[in-house]
């Protein structure tokens, strides 16, 4: 910034020295990504083991395909995923709408409410859940299974939605909304041609996050999820009880590479949405 | 806060503006906006003309941006009422409001292209494409930006984005145009080339204009009317030359132009004619403008330019001269009373005698016509 400006730039005088510094980000990276390399790495590796290399091969990968539970846990994942994804994305960008943009009585609360949700240990979060669907939906004839894990994916990132969305809204010249009506637009419409066109890169920044904060929950999927409607993690966590297989491995290994396509590919569209 | 109703009572207030036989555009009528406890604007009446250039003049936080947010349907008045063209507005939505406005910040859609901006209002009142094209390309003229169709506001100027803002609100033909000091975040330079346009343009369409500004400067180049508003309070409405020659209070005089003000107790009250005696002694001449009583504390103003030098006038004081700056055209001159009291004058620079020079002891005058006794 001080560049930018036209300040001095004190390179390294008074600081820790340069070389000291780039030591330390490799360091920290290696302690990051180091343990994430080891296990894409063995997930090609020919033998059954993870401690020692025998050779190459994209065995397991083929396991990975031959087996029907897997699949099946993944299509639970992406059911839930999407579907709680769309309705949290819905419900979030409301309530950041009615935030930002509205006076009511108990505002303060909800906001504050909306905040601690996000820090509520995920523990107290599956287990309350399960307790309330116990004492409401069970009662209906509604078994634990994909719909209560939606209702609880869309419980919790609902918050983180919200959030991501309200940023964008604050940033936002209220004067915009005022304009469109002043030109005739009235409330629909002017949320359809102006309050959501601008405020799409937060909606898509809170739906991506959203959809990869319920791909991956295991805590709270744990407790609400029912027979037959194994989520990914879930599944990876069964097997992992009969110890580390490189199947496991290569599994993670996908997991891994899609999220990260998701999240590039999505940090991607905003940006290009940002500069146009 | 002393209310003063200026439109109908005064003769020399409401000026020579309007025709009585003239459209009505906007009528407030007792109109006050409450924030919780505070009075942002306070028993306002106004009524502007159509076709009028009306200026609401005043310093920040006057209420001039409520006013014109109620004129606009974004706030209701806690009491009072608004007609446009004849029409009573409470209630009605700002989309269902027949007035467009400039914003302040200008509000341009960055999501939108020119030509897109500029047809958004169209395109809500279902206007037939080929219209829209004819219209959004007509509008682009106007304001010397056609070509410019294509462009995303972020690749426009400031001047270009109000230009953008002024298309996309006449391109509707409001009944009335509602703009919000438009000019006040450009410079000097295109402010004032773009008052100039603004003024023409509003002949060229005859639409009403009412325009917040907090220049008296520039109230005073583009108006046909103004209203100077004070804390939510208008002074006075006349049209500029009434608002300068014959302030109505202190307020109005000192906001304004340039002034000298005197205080004092009124000895005498004959017709129209005051005469006042100041706490040091000074007897002072002035005019009246309403009735007055004889030993009430009173303030009158006079103009720097009314001021001459020499012992011939209605009005002398003895003064000595403290600075002198030559302004080109004319030679401002800052004289300093026995008590301490600063009086400010100007002299055109059309004579060949010099003036006084710094710290020469002179005789100032003035007229009793041109010294007026002011309310508030
Ligand atoms: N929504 C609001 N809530 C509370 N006070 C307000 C609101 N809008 C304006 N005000 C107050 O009303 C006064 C007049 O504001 P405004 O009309 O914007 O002044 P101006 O445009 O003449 O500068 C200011 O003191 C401002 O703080
Ligand atoms: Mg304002």
């Amino acid at each position: 910034m001080s560049a930018k400006t036209g300040g001095p730039v004190y390179k390294g005088v008074g600081r820790i020295p340069d070389r000291a510094l780039l030591l330390f980000s490799v360091l920290i990276y290696a302690f990051l990504y180091a343990p994430i390399l080891v296990l894409m790495f063995f997930s090609f590796n020919s033998s059954r083991s993870t401690q020692s290399w025998t050779g190459f091969s994209t065995e397991w990968y083929a396991a990975l395909l031959r087996d029907e539970t897997i699949h099946q846990a993944f299509f639970n994942s992406m059911k839930v995923g999407v579907t709680a994804t769309l309705i949290a994305t819905v419900i979030g960008t409301f309530t950041a709408l009615a935030l930002t943009r509205h006076d009511f009585r108990g505002k303060l609360a909800a906001d504050t409410t909306i905040y601690a949700a996000t820090v509520m240990p995920e523990i107290v979060v599956g287990v309350s859940l399960l307790a309330f669907f116990v004492a409401t939906l069970i009662p209906l004839g509604i078994e634990l299974g994909i719909v209560t894990i939606v209702i609880a994916h869309v419980a919790f990132t609902v918050s983180f939605v919200t959030i991501v969305v309200r940023a964008r809204l604050a940033g936002m010249d209220e004067s915009l909304e005022e304009a469109a009506q002043d030109l005739g637009a009235n409330p629909t419409t002017t949320f359809l041609r102006v309050t959501l066109p601008l405020i799409f890169p937060g909606v898509m920044a809170g739906a991506l996050l959203a959809f990869t904060l319920s791909f991956d929950d295991f805590v709270i999927t744990f407790f609400v999820s029912g027979v037959g409607s194994s989520t990914l993690p879930l599944k990876i966590y069964s097997m992992i009880k009969f110890g580390v297989t490189p199947v496991i491995n290569a599994l993670s290994t996908v997991v891994l590479v899609a999220t990260i396509a998701l999240i590039f590919g999505g940090s991607r569209l905003l940006v290009r949405r940002e500069n146009s | 806060m002393q209310e003063r109703k200026t439109t109908e009572h005064s003769p020399t207030a409401s000026g020579a503006g309007p025709d009585t036989g003239r459209e009505v555009a906007v009528e407030l009528t007792g109109v006050t906006k409450r924030f919780g406890e505070f009075v942002a604007v306070e028993d306002l009446s106004l009524d502007i003309y159509e076709g009028e250039f009306f200026s609401l003049l005043g310093p920040s936080g006057c209420g001039k941006t409520t006013t014109l947010r109620m004129i606009a349907g974004f706030d209701e008045p806690t009491e009072g009422n608004i007609s446009v063209a004849g029409e009573q507005v409470r209630g009605v939505p700002p989309y269902r409001r027949p007035v467009n406005t400039v914003f302040q910040s200008y509000a341009i859609f960055p999501h939108l292209n020119v030509f897109d901006n500029v047809a958004f209002g169209l395109r809500r009142a279902g206007v037939q494409k080929d219209e829209i094209r004819q219209r959004v390309t007509d509008a682009c003229e106007m304001v010397q930006l056609a070509g410019f169709e294509k462009r995303r506001p972020n690749m426009l100027s400031g001047g270009q984005q109000q230009r953008v803002a002024l298309a996309r609100a006449l391109v509707n033909r409001p009944k009335v145009l509602l703009l919000d000091e438009p000019l006040g975040a450009l410079d000097l330079k295109l402010r004032k080339e773009l008052q100039l346009e603004l003024r023409t343009l509003q002949h060229e369409v005859g639409i009403t204009f009412v325009y917040v500004t907090h220049d008296q400067e520039e109230a005073l180049t583009m108006s046909d009317r103004i209203a100077v508003m004070d804390s939510g309070v208008v002074r006075q409405v006349a049209d500029p030359a009434t608002l300068y020659e014959f302030p109505h209070d202190r307020f109005v005089a000192g906001f304004i132009g340039q002034t000298n003000m005197f205080s004092g107790r009124v000895e005498a009250v004959e017709g129209d004619r005051v005469t006042l005696r100041t706490s040091d002694g000074e007897k002072i001449e002035a005019k009246g403008q309403e009735a007055i009583e004889a030993n009430s504390e009173a303030h009158v103003a006079v103009r720097p330019e009314k001021i001459r030098f020499g012992g011939d006038g209605d009005n002398v004081l003895s003064v000595t001269i403290e600075q002198v700056v030559y302004l080109g055209v004319s030679t401002q001159y800052i004289a300093v009373r026995p008590d301490g009291e600063k009086i400010v004058l100007y002299q055109q620079n059309s004579h060949d005698t010099a003036g006084p020079a710094e710290g020469e002891r002179v005789s100032v005058a003035w007229d009793a016509a041109n010294c007026l006794v002011l309310g508030g």
